[in-house]
């Protein structure tokens, strides 16, 4: 294979990548996306849960890739009290429950369409950088390497990005920013299609265990552990395991599949773009530490990116200056809310059993309006008023 | 000198599952996921034990 050049170079085929790619064609550049894996969207590696309220923003209409919708989610404290919430409330995580690899191709399939040209089992094992400047990338193609120079390169390689940290921008993560996290897909349970279901506490420390439910008697059943919390190797599949052990309607299903990763629960990173190079997705870290949903701030963002990437070239400014334009355009849309949930995970993550009791116990009896942070602490406030006195950073 | 302690991933399948999760927490970035074979730079390692913690099946040990 020789060297070769394209306008914006996308560096993975996720969700992220793709609308990166998607966009930036669709506004006139020459668009090479490259895939280290040889199937897009496979293994997964995801709890199949997403909203559905940001699909339009981002030009995707709902497809054969939705399994089903929810009403809500339930949230359970750990002596198992509930508190329902219905979707239009839940954040990130409800709405539609999803297979994710039939997702994650159609929007490379959309990307492709829009003239985006893709390569499988192409993996970058380098940042090529010409005085200071990101100017491609060095990747192995079917097992040859060569270089593909871009003055737009768009690192989208996911939660193990190495391509950012390659290009100086630094993207790690503190321990008690990550989460751990083991899934089984689980059939023969006694799941409700309705609902996702959140489990709070220790069964899960700095996390929660949850189901998403994929069909009657389907589930994706899985943990994350806070990494600063983990005491033992293999915490995540232990807690799993002992929490499905202690539920009857699960003990009893049978797994079929099992996927694990790392999902960032960190801050905003300071810095997203250098000199040629922007970072998109779970590699920016835009993961919403409360929830761990990834899906939509990915496309959201992508989408700014490629329109970034496509004027960058067309006016022959790729400097980090003019690229601020895409650091400014998802700060604005997704900033605030990404911080402002990392401080509330920060704070959940130092509860009690008891206090998680206290506040879903509050909060499940009345009706609370409109689900914000104010409105459910004076709930708990009227009820349980020294537990209020822990949130006053929140407010 | 102290000699480092030894890292060993178990990456041969029986263990690993291949998700990335150590990959990702490296502070040193020196840990590589190449669809079925993990592998990390030695040199550059310095047994800080963070992906020990990350892994959610407990592949990787430390001795």
């Amino acid at each position: 294979m020789s060297d070769r050049t394209t306008d914006v170079l996308v560096i993975g085929a996720g969700p992220a990548g793709s609308m990166t790619a998607k966009w930036a064609a669709k506004h006139g550049a020459n668009v090479l996306m490259i895939e280290k894996r040889q199937e897009i969207g496979s293994p997964v590696r995801c709890g199949e849960g997403m909203s559905k309220d940001w699909l339009a923003e981002v030009g995707v209409a709902p497809g054969r890739w939705v399994n089903l919708e929810v009403e809500g989610a339930r949230i359970y404290s750990p002596s198992e009290k509930v508190f329902e919430i219905n979707e239009k409330h839940a954040g990130n995580e409800v709405g539609y429950v999803v297979e994710r690899d039939a997702f994650d191709k159609q929007l490379a399939i959309d990307a492709a369409n829009a003239g985006v040209e893709v390569k499988l089992k192409t993996a970058a094992v380098g940042v090529l950088k010409e005085n200071g400047r990101v100017v491609g990338a060095k990747v192995k193609e079917f097992g040859e390497t060569y270089e593909i120079r871009a003055p737009i390169t768009v690192a989208a390689d996911g939660f193990e990005s190495q391509v950012g940290r390659w290009a100086g921008i630094p993207t790690n993560l503190a321990v008690r920013d990550m989460d751990t996290c083991l899934q089984y897909r689980m059939t023969n349970v006694d799941c409700d299609v309705r609902y996702c279901d959140f489990y709070l506490g220790k069964v899960a420390p700095g996390g929660y265990v949850w189901i998403f439910p994929k069909a009657e008697g389907l589930a994706n059943v899985g943990i994350g552990v806070q990494v600063s919390q983990v005491k033992s190797p293999a915490d995540a599949r232990t807690y799993l395991d002992r929490w499905i052990e202690a539920h009857p309607g699960y003990a009893k299903g049978k797994k079929i599949d099992m996927v694990g990763g790392g999902v960032s629960i960190s801050p905003p990173l300071k810095q997203t773009v250098a000199d040629g190079i922007m970072l998109v997705g779970d590699a920016a870290r835009m993961i919403d530490p409360l929830t761990g949903g990834g899906i939509a701030n990915g496309c959201i963002a992508g989408k700014i990116c490629g329109e970034v990437a496509a004027e960058a070239v067309r006016s022959h400014d790729v400097s980090r200056e003019f690229l601020q334009r895409y650091e400014k355009g998802w700060r604005a849309r997704l900033e605030e809310k990404l911080y402002r949930n990392w401080l509330a995970k920060e704070k959940l993550t130092t509860l009690s059993d008891e206090t998680f009791d206290k506040v879903v116990d509050a909060i499940s009896g009345v009706r609370l309006g409109k689900l914000n942070v104010h409105n459910i602490l004076k709930a708990v406030h009227e009820k349980y008023p020294e537990v209020t006195r822990e949130f006053e950073a929140l407010l | 000198m102290p000699s480092k302690k030894s890292l060993h991933i178990e990456s041969s399948g029986q263990l690993c599952i291949y998700c990335g999760a150590c990959v990702g927490i490296c502070p040193l970035n020196c840990i590589y996921l190449d669809e079925t074979r993990i592998t990390f730079d030695e040199k550059v390692c310095t047994r800080c034990e963070i992906c020990v913690k990350a892994c959610p099946v407990g592949a990787i040990e430390i001795g």
